[in-house]
């Protein structure tokens, strides 16, 4: 008997409602500092991957592989947390990342010193409900701060897109590239916006990664980039100019049937006749193709059977036709939508109609690796857009971090274009919401007054932070910060690379308001989630 | 089975041994300490949920999965338990969840709270049976004083629907939809009055889309479906005729094992394939003799019939799930078909209009104005899956609570205030009972009040104090008062607008009363040898 049940062999059952009640409170208490010290302990672990000095770590994965990176989401996504709270932190830093797609480093630093101060207070005994919902009230007014204290952006100011988005960069492993990503980014985002109501849909930013080169390298394709390369097995064309693309979901190959088939043979006449036949059913195939006029064509994989065999590859190359072959089902539709072609199911369905167009298809190549490129694509005006980039870096893990980071920056740009706000950065809005907060909270009546300076105070953790990854003297900067921010200068934070506080609306480091507002309502939301736990129950 | 060995003298003092090995009987005191104390371990588990500052619990499986859940229910469903009396509290709480869909805590609390008072009576040496004379006595009298409190509105649609909302607020408070209760209320509220009068939720669905807060959440008219469309399908279809169909789209293949063509050329096999292929057309065709417009399969449409359908302006939705094609089918009026060689039979399902909508970055496809009017979809978004899956749980209380309180539209005041009112109505019954079973009555009343003094606790006030002053208010005939949990005081549950089911307290009542009469009645608990298991953890 060692389920909860298991009391019924205890003694000293006269005393039992009594002694069971306390227990019950002293377990509540035991369970949430529990979840409060491991849920910590998991903000800790990035802590030092805050801001643009901060540290970056190396990941190791199950299967041997190395990362590194300094984006939050992704350390957290790699730790492997066991303890159900820790878990909610790393989920946490996984809604940033879906909500804003930055800020998931800050996000978990102000669940982990939210938490803290929850916990300092439930030491001096105030109920956890109370305290959640002082936090909750702390939020509101801090949601009320940042959004007096933000400035409202033009879409047309590029300049100041790509300070927000420069900003974001800074923080990165590719930081040194900053000046090339973040136009790039603010260009690729732009192309593909709508309206205020859609917001950008990322996916249409379709990213190649390729190791060659450095960085610097990397380009904007207004075009397709398709990660496959041409056939080259018959010595095929592999640039066409003035290009008519076919994509096509049927295969270049002898044909197969669902049912299981086989071919006889008597004799050796019927062999070459066999051979022959082949021969013409692909050149029926590759005929009827050229007939319409596409001379690039881009073929479904297909599990069932080859999609080129040598033999129709050959053809192909006769008849000037170059072929990209392997393009999964699911890009089909990327690739239709940018090239404004209809995928052509049957050799049948085959029309000059269907073809997309475009000005240049060229493979190109860089050292071992290739790509191919589709550009000058006429598409009509009204279709939605797409873009592609190519990401180009001298090592996989270099490679990796820089499309992270190249997606929190885009994901910065989306931000103001869902949400036209922008706030200073350097710690500077952290400051002012903390110093604002608690001015108010000395107008507050009771345990709300005594939180919410909690909860003010523990805003502060942003800065120092931000100071001790820098190696400034965190307790100076903070101190200093707060005096200024206390005689109404909001626009002052840490200026790290001269490490003193200056006013950043001059440095022009600014984020989106957006990426601040949803992580401080989603640790908050968090940490009123732990808060609320009172014990863990090992269930089937 | 020393005794049955021959040779050995039969011992006089030892009992002979009757049962199995290693199967245990447990009598009378023993007995029902047992069942006490396993009962009231399950209340004291679950206790700490109830009311709306109640805590939360994480539930962690040996799997690794996690859930952190309010939900009396849930928790009860997934704990281990290895006591008998704990087991009959679990189904009660389960019997709730099926009939109303809320109370499943307060039923498991009153049912421990009922036992513990029981506990200091049988310790008095009063005899079960007498306590459980009283028990009957004071549920009958809680019952009346119940009914004779309610507020039947069901016959203004207006007040109606201030009371369902008013429920689903008072519901909705406890659970972690509290922040956006208003909302939710109204949603609810919404979705259960769409159904006129029907019980029946499946015309509720209920999707979850991680991202954004519960604040953005909201009712969509029609129904929503998890797929995307086509390349190349049309991308809004306006009076859509819709063939709901479980079919393969790829070929339909002879189930022989090993079948198998054999043919002597090449050219043979491209015309098998092209055989194999009009047949599919054939198929396609027969689809299309249906006349519908829009054209929805379980399974797979592959490359080439999504074509020949894009291209008679057809709409094809593959790979709509079991659940899917049921709902689509169940919303739209239509039939299931797997066979398509009479169209005349076939019965298509209608709707005004198809779309593709984007609900955070994910495409979906909506079906608005179904045949069936019931039909109508929740959009909920969160930080994360757990919180999406406690919010859907909390809804599918609410709108269960709503749906059966739009058939029994009786109402009665939350807040603490129908337990305080009844647990009077005992205790004025207790002073004319005669006997022993007065002192059972007396006791029923106090397991009553124990109620809104849980809530209290939960809340971190003083619950002495409160509950005391509770009584009093009632005592003085002021019978809306109850618990106000936001202030911490006591206050009119009518003017707070805190309104529960009736139906809801009654079958509380009701079945933690029948849960805590059966266990008082046992007095030896006998146990098979428990079948072999593996190391659990605890």
């Amino acid at each position: 008997m060692d389920g909860p049940a298991s009391v019924a062999r205890g003694n000293g059952m006269s005393k039992e409602s009594d002694g069971f009640l306390s227990r019950v409170s002293e377990r509540a208490k035991s369970t949430r500092l529990g979840n409060i010290t491991a849920a910590r302990s998991v903000a800790d672990a990035v802590r030092t991957s805050l801001g643009p000095r901060g540290m970056d770590k190396m990941v190791q994965t199950e299967t041997g592989d190395v990362l590194v990176t300094n984006d939050g989401a992704t350390i957290l996504e790699k730790m492997n947390v066991q303890h159900p709270a820790a878990k909610t932190l790393v989920q946490l830093s996984k809604a940033q990342d879906i909500e804003a797609g930055d800020g998931t480093t800050s996000v978990v630093v102000i669940c982990g010193a939210l938490l803290e101060a929850s916990l300092e207070l439930l030491e001096i005994g105030i109920h956890p409900t109370i305290i959640s919902e002082c936090f909750q009230i702390g939020l509101d007014k801090s949601l009320g701060v940042l959004e007096s204290m933000s400035t409202p952006v033009d879409l047309e100011n590029r300049e100041e897109l790509v300070r927000a988005a420069s900003t974001s960069l800074n923080s990165k492993v590719v930081a040194q590239h900053a000046s090339l990503l973040a136009p790039l980014s603010v260009d690729a985002v732009l192309s593909i916006a709508g309206d205020e109501r859609q917001g950008a849909d990322l996916r249409n930013i379709r990213v190649v990664k390729k190791l060659a080169g450095t960085v610097d390298e990397t380009e904007l394709i207004p075009g397709l980039l398709l990660n496959q390369t041409a056939e080259s097995g018959a010595s095929g064309p592999t640039r066409i100019e003035k290009a008519k693309i076919a994509l096509i979901q049927f295969q270049l190959s002898p044909p197969k049937t669902d049912m299981e088939n086989s071919v006889v043979v008597q004799d050796y006449a019927a062999m070459d006749r066999i051979l022959k036949e082949e021969r013409t059913y692909i050149l029926q195939l590759v005929k009827k193709i050229k007939a319409t006029g596409a001379n690039v064509l881009l073929i479904q994989k297909s599990i069932l059977r080859d999609a080129v065999t040598d033999l129709s590859l050959h053809f192909l190359a006769k008849v000037k036709i170059m072929a990209v072959t392997d393009i999964e089902r699911d890009e089909i539709e990327f690739i239709s939508k940018t090239l404004d072609c209809v995928p052509i199911a049957s050799p049948e369905a085959l029309s000059a109609d269907k073809l997309g167009k475009a000005e240049l298809v060229e493979e190109v190549s860089f050292g071992s690796e290739k790509v191919v490129k589709v550009t000058g694509i006429s598409t009509t005006p009204d279709k939605p857009k797409t873009v592609s980039v190519l990401l180009r870096g001298s090592s996989q893990m270099v490679l990796d971090e820089a499309e992270r980071s190249i997606h929190d920056a885009m994901c910065v740009v989306r931000c103001l274009v869902k949400k036209r706000a922008m706030i200073p950065g350097g710690a500077a809005p952290e400051m002012e919401v903390s110093v604002q907060l608690a001015k108010l909270a000395k107008q507050l009546p009771g345990h709300q007054g005594f939180c919410v300076g909690k909860y003010a105070k523990a805003l502060e953790v942003i800065p120092y932070t931000l100071a001790e990854n820098a190696g400034l003297n965190p307790i100076e900067i903070v101190t200093e910060l707060r005096k200024l921010h206390a005689e109404g200068l909001q626009t002052y934070g840490i200026n790290v690379k001269k490490g003193t506080v200056t006013d950043i609306g001059e440095e022009q480091v600014v984020m989106p308001l957006l990426v601040f507002t949803s992580a401080l309502s989603l640790a908050t939301e968090a940490v009123r989630m732990i808060l609320k736990i009172d014990d863990i129950v090992m269930t089937r | 089975m020393m005794q049955s060995m021959p040779g050995v003298p039969f011992n006089l003092d030892a009992v002979p041994t009757v049962l199995k090995d290693s199967a245990t009987e447990e009598k009378g005191e023993t007995a029902r300490l047992s069942s006490f104390v396993g009962a009231l371990a399950i209340t004291d588990l679950v206790k700490t949920t109830l009311g709306p500052k109640g805590m939360d619990k994480i539930l962690q499986s040996s799997s690794g999965s996690v859930t952190i859940t309010n939900d009396g229910a849930t928790i009860l469903k997934s704990i281990y338990i290895d006591n008998p009396a704990a087991k009959i509290l679990v189904d009660i709480s389960k019997t709730q969840d099926d009939e109303v869909g809320d109370g499943t805590t307060s039923v498991c609390c009153l049912a421990g709270e009922l036992l513990r008072e029981a506990e200091k009576l049988v310790d008095q040496r009063i005899h079960p049976q007498i306590i459980i004379a009283g028990f009957r006595k004071a549920a009958t009298c809680a019952e009346d004083a119940l009914l004779a409190a309610t507020v039947d509105n069901g016959g203004n649609a207006d007040k109606m629907r201030d009371d369902l909302y008013n429920i689903a607020c008072t519901t909705l408070s406890s659970k972690v939809l509290s922040q956006a209760r208003d909302q939710f209320s109204s949603i609810s509220v919404d979705a259960v009055l769409r159904l006129k009068g029907s019980t029946n939720l499946d015309h509720i669905q209920i999707i979850k889309k991680p991202g954004g807060s519960l604040k953005d959440s909201y009712l969509e008219e029609g129904f929503i479906l998890a797929k995307s469309l086509g390349v190349g399908q049309p991308k809004v279809m306006e009076n859509a005729k819709i063939l709901v169909s479980n079919t393969p789209m790829d070929t339909d293949k002879v189930k022989i094992y090993g079948a198998k063509v054999r043919v002597d050329s090449l050219a043979r096999v491209a015309e098998i394939e092209e055989a194999e292929r009009e047949k599919m057309m054939n198929k396609c065709e027969k689809i299309l003799d249906h006349k519908c417009n829009v054209f929805v399969n379980r399974q797979l449409i592959y490359n080439r019939p999504e074509q020949f359908f894009a291209d008679n302006g057809v709409m094809a939705i593959e790979h709509a799930d079991f659940d899917g094609i049921e709902r689509i089918a169940l919303v739209t009026g239509g039939e299931v078909v797997s066979t398509f060689d009479s169209p005349e039979t076939a019965v298509l399902g209608r709707c005004e209009k198809i779309q593709e909508i984007i609900i955070g970055e994910d495409r979906l496809i909506q079906f608005s104005g179904c045949a069936k009017g019931e039909a109508c979809t929740i959009v909920l978004r969160g930080a994360n899956e757990q919180l999406l899956d406690e919010a859907e749980r909390s809804l599918h209380d609410a709108l269960c609570v709503l749906s059966q309180t739009a058939k029994e539209t009786k109402t009665v005041l939350g807040g603490g205030c129908s337990e305080a009112l009844m647990a009077n109505a005992v205790d004025e019954l207790a002073k004319s009972v005669a006997g022993k079973e007065s002192l059972a009555v007396e006791s029923f009343a106090r397991a009553l009040r124990a109620l809104p003094g849980i809530i209290a606790d939960n809340a971190g006030y003083d619950s002495s104090e409160l509950v005391a002053q509770l009584r009093a208010a009632h005592a003085a005939g002021k019978s809306t008062c109850g618990l106000n949990m936001n202030d911490g005081t006591i206050g009119d549950m009518r003017e707070l607008g805190v309104t529960e089911s009736w139906k809801l307290k009654r079958q509380m009542l009701n079945s933690a009363t029948e849960a805590a009469e059966m266990i008082l009645r046992v007095d030896d608990i006998l146990r098979a040898t428990p079948r072999p298991r593996e190391d659990r953890p605890h």
